[in-house]
């Protein structure tokens, strides 16, 4: 070898390639240049075979060999056994090829349309006042929730939903705007705003923001010249003549503000009334003005353009009222019109949901369409409707061919005030029953103008409603601190003037032990923090297995992990007054999840008697009793403490969505069935 | 006589890459424009499409970015300098393999083929394949990613696709590649007239104050060098056809001389596009920007983007077909690999061996979940081996005067693209120490043993194994040794 390697050496690349071979794959040719009369594979050949090659006729004695040149080859290579396979594998190759794309065609066919990003994990909505604040201002600000990112992400969210932070004069920054375009200086600039963007994306997570269209605050730039009457901002608010009689308003109707007494106000500068849905100070944009259409348009392209990812518009059924002006019927008739100045006590068939309305709500949809042609950037909508019956609700889900929301937000989870297995169940087969065929549902626990759950239901119930809420189909909406169970703050010693009962669910996040719960370094909050920071909150949670944040993390996951959860079929077996039964199925997996959740007393359940198939005994994915997680149950007899709820899971091959029995009791928003072969998951079934 | 078995086949090789397609007989067709399509055609990748961010993602300003860009088409141009003076000093193909030869002995040589064949370009043919099939079902799965199953079903049929075209035909090998570079040309052109459009209407918001912000850490400058090199990669392409220029001592240089900074022109150009209708964190954040930019500027033609893209990645996947064919051959020719690799076809006159040798070997690699840790894992390698190589031409300097060197590059610029090269091995692995680079090297090493297993000791029973089964597979695929026409 070192011999071989000399030669090389001193020979060089620039050589015949021939010589510088060296190693097993050489050793042929030198076998094969071996002067050996005795075996006929090298001799006529030699070294030279390639270059005599054609001028040796001798080749009738040859038998094929390693390093033979074309003469010698095609006297065998014709032979059916080298012939037969190698067309067989040019054509398998070529055949494979083909079955390959029309393998790939396939399976893009026969795809369900996959989740988007506003389906696929559970939004967090934050009041962004009272989430983190960076500034030792005592207010919660768009940096502090940059910071607390890494929290958002712990839980598996996958959507920011950040309320209200346009600049604002009311203190309670959520619906008075100054300038849609700005951010209020309380929560940060708009730098800090692009930063938030910028880390949410890096993240993978998406962000959405809140949008009230409605009205403006009476500060804002276009009210000043509407009151004066300058150019086309004069009709960009709803004005109306009327008198004034000893210094007091005669309104033109009877309509109600939401919070009472007369929807219209009398403005001394233009010495006109103009129209306000909520306060004075928030008065309403005229709507059948194209010019406000545009420019509420242009506002949603320009958060587009910042990245929002998707809206939730607040408030829109009160868009639009009736050009006519006629006054609205009282609910009691008898009432004496002068003493009705509650909003409740009128019907107001004449100022929400007027006809036009969903055409401007489509109208949004539609600029928001332009921005979500970028793949992966589709931009959501969400809106909310306060307190309107389930079928005008769901007409926000737009029509067969008229796309409008994604969803309306489901607040009516939020609105429970008596926990029952009865009420939670009317809340779920409401929504189900009356959602259009195809869409997705949602589910709320909670929100800024709720209570929160401890103060609500209970605290024992704080687990079992985010186990529901993670269990059913749809998109889980958690409002910020319903994860660690935080309560209501006492309505006592509050510095604020504002309507006191709607900010007791909007105390400062408790993140930790140090003082003001580690939302804010600064000396005083806005608002106070609740008095039980110590045990709830964040970092003790963190360390305990059998926390609320544990098993929120714990569903969250499961939600993620688990296509029966985020795609399968829901099917509810029972309910009563205590508790509710559901399950999670879906074609191709053997497995059935089994939600059995006691929102009543302590009760006894017979899932035996519920499906006739299930095991005697079935394991407990997970408990709002930690320590029966992975257990095993008895199906005959199971025992539910007050607000207990378990996930169990079993095999079986007998879905209930296939029985007749249950077939009206199940629901599934796209069709769907999985092969465990392929891992996809396809919707010819 | 290899040698010009050698020619004979690099012309057929040739064609893979020529623009201008003639027959497979001529030689020395290639002229400079050719040579610098060749450069251009290789460099753009389907990256600048996708993900031109990694640069922007160190500096996070518009200006230092464009420098660094800037900055990377010079370095390249340098190593690719080098590279030409190895390329006329010593005709060999097969890229750094022969260089590595003749400077440092054949361990080394034997090493860069071994990670090469087994790893890195059959690895990174898979990635490409993966990216095409990607590419080409995202559309159909708006809002999430493709299931792996397509993906790689895709895949298989486009590397299945690829090898049968040039292992059948090196004309059909050859058109394939220049209507895909054509079709990727096309796009730059679109995407860079537009934005010079937009930038003449006035769009230059993003280009104010474009050093604001910018992070000046040393780590930070030399990661971006890094990314920003690996955009360039591809630079050493021109040597794979030294041979078949015209008058290679002008046009090699002034190939790329013109090449690669028209390579960095379109790149800059494509930046300064993409920053006329997006942010810095917009570009950072789009998860393909020229869709991106072809949905907001080319609206409602935007659907051409993706198309094209399409394109230039299969387009992409074609050429390393061609030049890893060159390598697997001229190690089996060596006697590095199996002999058989080398073969040609009789009939067809394609490295058929070879391309099948690398399809399968790829094939292979999409089967396991994800190559592509794999592949950044061994990217340091790559380097490894440019810095070895251009090492070696100042070895050459010392130990082999006597060799003429048509091109004579001033010392300097070895000495400058060698230390870059030690930089770009050791600043992955000192800012990310994983334990993977060990692996990597490891797995070089492992080369060693088969080396002295069967090419140093050359143990009787391998040839036991090796000879029927060239033989064999000889009839099988009618290939035979290269030949050629008595000279």
């Amino acid at each position: 070898m070192a011999e071989d390697k000399g030669k090389r050496d001193s020979i060089g690349m620039s050589m015949k390639g021939g010589r510088t071979n060296n190693g097993f794959v050489q050793n042929e040719d030198i076998l094969e240049t071996d002067p050996d009369p005795g075996s006929p594979e090298d001799s006529p050949q030699h070294n030279a075979v390639d270059i005599f090659g054609p001028a040796e006729p001798d080749l009738k004695d040859v038998r094929p060999y390693a390093g033979m040149p074309k003469e010698v080859l095609f006297r065998f290579s014709g032979q059916a056994r080298y012939r037969v396979p190698r067309e067989a594998l040019f054509w398998l190759t070529v055949a494979s090829v083909l079955v390959l794309i029309v393998a790939t065609i396939g399976i893009v066919a026969i795809s369900p349309k996959c989740l988007d990003w506003w389906q696929a994990g559970p939004m967090y909505r934050i009041y962004p006042r009272s989430f983190k604040d960076s500034d030792k201002d005592g207010n919660g600000d768009l940096k502090g929730i940059q910071d607390k990112l890494d929290y958002i992400t712990t839980l598996n969210i996958k959507t920011v939903w950040i309320t209200s932070f346009y600049k604002s004069s009311l203190k309670d920054f959520r619906h008075g705007v100054e300038d849609f375009r700005e951010i209020d200086p309380i929560f940060g600039t708009m730098k800090n705003f692009e930063n938030l963007v910028a880390a949410i994306h890096d993240k993978g997570l998406k962000l959405i923001i809140d949008f009230i269209p409605n009205h403006t605050s009476d500060k804002h730039a276009w009210f000043q010249w509407s009151r004066n009457r300058t150019g086309k901002y004069t009709d960009y608010y709803i004005w109306h003549d009327c008198t004034r009689e000893n210094g007091k308003t005669i309104p033109p109707n009877n309509w109600l503000s939401v919070y009472g007494n007369s929807s219209w106000h009398f403005d001394e500068v233009r010495n006109q009334c103009y129209f306000h849905q909520f306060m004075k100070e928030q008065p309403d944009l005229n709507f059948r003005n194209p010019d406000v259409q545009e420019e509420i348009k242009e506002i949603i392209q320009f958060w587009l353009s910042k990245g929002v990812d998707g809206f939730s518009f607040d408030a829109v059924q009160f868009l639009l009222e009736a050009k006519h002006l006629r006054d609205e019927a009282q609910v009691n008739k008898t009432q004496m019109p002068d003493t009705v100045t509650h909003y409740s006590e009128l019907y107001h068939d004449f100022t929400t949901t007027q006809v036009g309305m969903h055409d401007i709500v489509r109208s949004f949809r539609q600029t928001m369409d332009r921005y979500s042609r970028e793949p992966g950037r589709y931009r959501f909508m969400g809106t909310e409707a306060h307190g309107e019956n389930i079928a005008k609700t769901m007409m926000y889900y737009g029509l067969p061919f008229i796309q409008e929301a994604d969803f309306p937000f489901n607040s009516y989870l939020g609105k429970l005030d008596v926990p029952s297995g009865n009420s939670v169940f009317e809340v779920i087969t409401s929504w189900m029953e009356n959602m259009p065929e195809g869409k997705w549902p949602n589910w709320m626990t909670g929100g800024p103008d709720n209570d929160r759950l401890t103060s609500r239901l209970g605290k024992q119930y704080v687990n079992i409603m985010n186990m529901l809420v993670f269990t059913l189909p749809g998109t889980p909406i958690t409002y910020y601190g319903e994860e660690i169970g935080m309560r209501n703050i006492l309505a006592t010693n509050l510095n604020e003037t504002y309507d006191v009962d709607t900010l007791l669910s909007k105390s400062p996040m408790q993140w930790d032990n140090s003082s003001n719960a580690g939302f804010s370094e600064g000396n005083h909050t806005w608002l106070p923090t609740s008095s039980d920071y110590h045990t709830v909150n964040v970092d003790v949670q963190k360390t305990q297995p059998r926390s609320a944040l544990k098993l929120y993390q714990e569903l969250s996951l499961l939600h993620a992990n688990e296509l029966l959860l985020s795609r399968g079929w829901f099917c509810y077996l029972r309910n009563d007054n205590h508790s509710v039964v559901y399950t999670r199925e879906l074609d191709g997996i053997d497995r059935v999840f089994v939600m059995v959740l006691n929102f009543g007393e302590l009760s006894l359940l017979n899932l035996k008697e519920m499906i006739s198939n299930i095991p005697t005994r079935v394991r407990i994915r997970l408990s709002t009793n930690s320590a029966y997680k992975g257990r095993e149950i008895d199906t005959h007899a199971i025992t539910l403490d007050k607000g207990e709820g378990l996930i169990l899971e079993y095999n079986t091959r007998n879905l209930l969505h296939h029985q007749t029995a249950f077939q009206d009791r199940c629901f599934v928003s796209n069709r769907a069935c999985y092969s465990s072969v392929l891992n996809i998951l396809y919707s010819l079934c | 006589m290899e040698e010009t078995s050698l020619r004979k086949r690099r012309e057929d090789e040739k064609s893979i890459q020529s623009i201008e397609h003639k027959t497979t007989n001529l030689q020395k067709e290639l002229g400079l424009f050719s040579g610098i399509c060749i450069i251009v055609g290789t460099i753009i990748g389907s990256g600048i499409f996708i993900s031109p961010k990694s640069v922007l993602s160190n500096m996070e300003a518009v200006g230092p970015c464009l420098i660094i860009w800037a900055t990377c088409g010079i370095l390249a141009t340098l190593g690719a300098l080098c590279f030409a003076e190895l390329g006329t000093m010593i005709t060999k193909s097969g890229g750094e393999y022969p260089y590595l030869m003749e400077a440092f002995g054949p361990v080394p040589a034997y090493l860069f083929s071994w990670t090469s064949l087994f790893v890195i370009k059959p690895s990174s043919f898979a990635i490409i394949c993966l990216s095409f099939s990607e590419y080409v079902s995202a559309p159909f799965y708006s809002g999430c990613n493709p299931p792996q199953v397509v993906i790689k079903l895709l895949a298989a049929a486009a590397i299945l696709l690829i090898i049968t075209v040039n292992a059948l035909s090196v004309r059909l090998g050859s058109y394939v590649q220049n209507v895909f570079t054509a079709a990727k040309m096309v796009i730059v052109v679109i995407i860079i007239i537009s934005g010079l459009v937009l930038l003449a209407q006035g769009n230059t918001r993003n280009f104010e104050n474009s050093f604001e912000g910018t992070k000046l850490s040393l780590g930070a400058i030399g990661l971006a060098f890094y990314n920003g090199l690996w955009a360039y990669d591809g630079w050493n392409q021109l040597n794979y056809i030294t041979e078949e220029l015209r008058n290679p001592f002008r046009n090699l240089p002034l190939a790329i001389i013109i090449g690669i900074p028209l390579v960095t022109g379109c790149y800059i150009l494509m930046n300064v596009s993409y920053f006329t209708v997006m942010t810095a964190t917009e570009l950072l954040q789009s998860q393909a920007v020229a869709v991106t930019f072809g949905d907001r500027v080319l609206y409602p033609a935007s659907w051409v983007v993706p198309l094209f893209v399409a394109f230039s990645t299969i387009g992409a996947a074609n050429g390393t077909c061609f030049t890893a064919g060159r390598l697997v051959y001229v190690a089996g020719r060596e006697g590095h690999m199996l002999k058989v690799l080398s073969y040609v076809s009789v009939k067809r006159l394609t490295p058929a061996p070879a391309i099948i040798f690398y399809g399968i070997i790829a094939i292979i690699y999409i089967i396991p979940g994800d190559i592509n840790s794999l592949v950044n894992y061994f990217s340091f390698a790559a380097w490894l081996f440019y810095g070895l190589t251009i090492f070696g031409l100042i070895v050459m300097r010392f130990t082999r005067k006597e060799l003429k060197r048509p091109i004579k590059v001033p010392i300097f610029i070895p000495i400058l693209v060698t230390l870059l090269s030690m930089f770009l091995v050791l600043a992955p692995i000192i800012s990310q120490p994983a334990w993977e680079y060990l692996y990597c090297v490891l797995f070089m090493l492992s080369g060693l043993i088969f080396y002295f297993l069967f090419v140093y000791c050359k143990f009787g029973w391998a040839q036991k194994i090796s000879k029927p089964l060239t033989m064999h597979l000889q009839m099988l695929m009618e290939v035979v040794p290269p030949e050629e026409a008595p000279e």
